[in-house]
């Protein structure tokens, strides 16, 4: 009887899934500090920790989604087999993983949009307090 | 084997969880400051209230779960097990912060209204 492949599949499938995550996380995060700062009007350490907690939230989605979806149900036994398999999923998990990435920016977009609306708001409204 | 994958189970998302509330607590404190305009105590107060919760109810949740299971006979099926607990346990945090933050939004939205219509 051959030995089923799946946890070589698993060992596989795992680093590449965190590795993943993580590299996109940290871009998405690193560069969004500016729009970050321009929702709440440069004011820092408000901006930074929502930062934060949005990258926080980001990694807890996608890993655990990631580990949700990892289960290979049927016994691999071949080497085509694997890769047939994983090849899937890895790609079913990055294109995920970029419409999440998509979602994000948009949400920074319409943040930035709607505080620079409430901004030019306040300055019709109080033209005192825009100076 | 199946005792060996509930301590590793355990010391994962137990690690997960202590690590997240913390990153949680140090920067929501600014958050909650910022919606109760500067009052310190009370922040101090509702900012550990919300730890606290957070721990019982993830560390429970987290405890339960190691009943329901199959038991386990090859490697394979230690990691799937254990993978797809922490994933699913990730995912009930991730839902459970992003409520949290929606529900701070929509309060500092309303105080905000409220402001305006008192001028």
């Amino acid at each position: 009887m051959k030995t089923s492949l799946n946890f070589i599949a698993y060992l596989i499938y795992l680093p590449i899934v965190i590795v993943l995550t993580w590299y996109v996380a940290h871009i998405l995060f690193k560069n969004s500090k500016t729009f970050m700062e321009d929702i709440f009007h440069g004011k820092t350490d408000i901006a930074h920790s929502t930062n934060k907690l949005f990258e926080t939230g980001f990694y807890l989605l996608n890993l655990g989604f990631a580990l949700v979806i990892m289960e290979v149900t049927s016994e691999i036994y071949g080497n085509r087999d694997m890769l047939e398999i994983l090849s899937t999923k890895i790609g079913g998990f990055s294109i995920y993983l970029g419409i999440m990435l998509f979602f994000n920016l948009y949400l920074f977009f319409r943040g930035r949009r709607i505080s620079k609306q409430k901004a030019r708001m306040t300055e019709i409204q109080y033209p005192s307090l825009g100076k | 084997m199946n005792t060996l994958s509930f301590i590793i189970y355990l010391l994962i998302t137990w690690f997960i969880t202590v690590h997240v509330g913390l990153i949680f607590y140090r920067n929501g404190k600014i958050y909650i400051q910022n919606l109760l305009h500067g009052d310190e105590k009370f922040t101090l107060f509702i900012n550990r209230l919300l730890l606290v919760g957070y721990y019982l109810l993830n560390l429970g949740y987290v405890t339960m779960t190691i009943r329901f299971g199959k038991p386990l006979y090859s490697w394979a099926e230690v990691i799937t097990s254990i993978c797809t607990r922490t994933g699913k346990i990730m995912c009930i945090l991730a839902v459970i912060h992003f409520c949290n933050m929606a529900a701070l939004l929509l309060i500092s939205h309303y105080h905000q209204q409220h402001a305006t219509n008192k001028n």
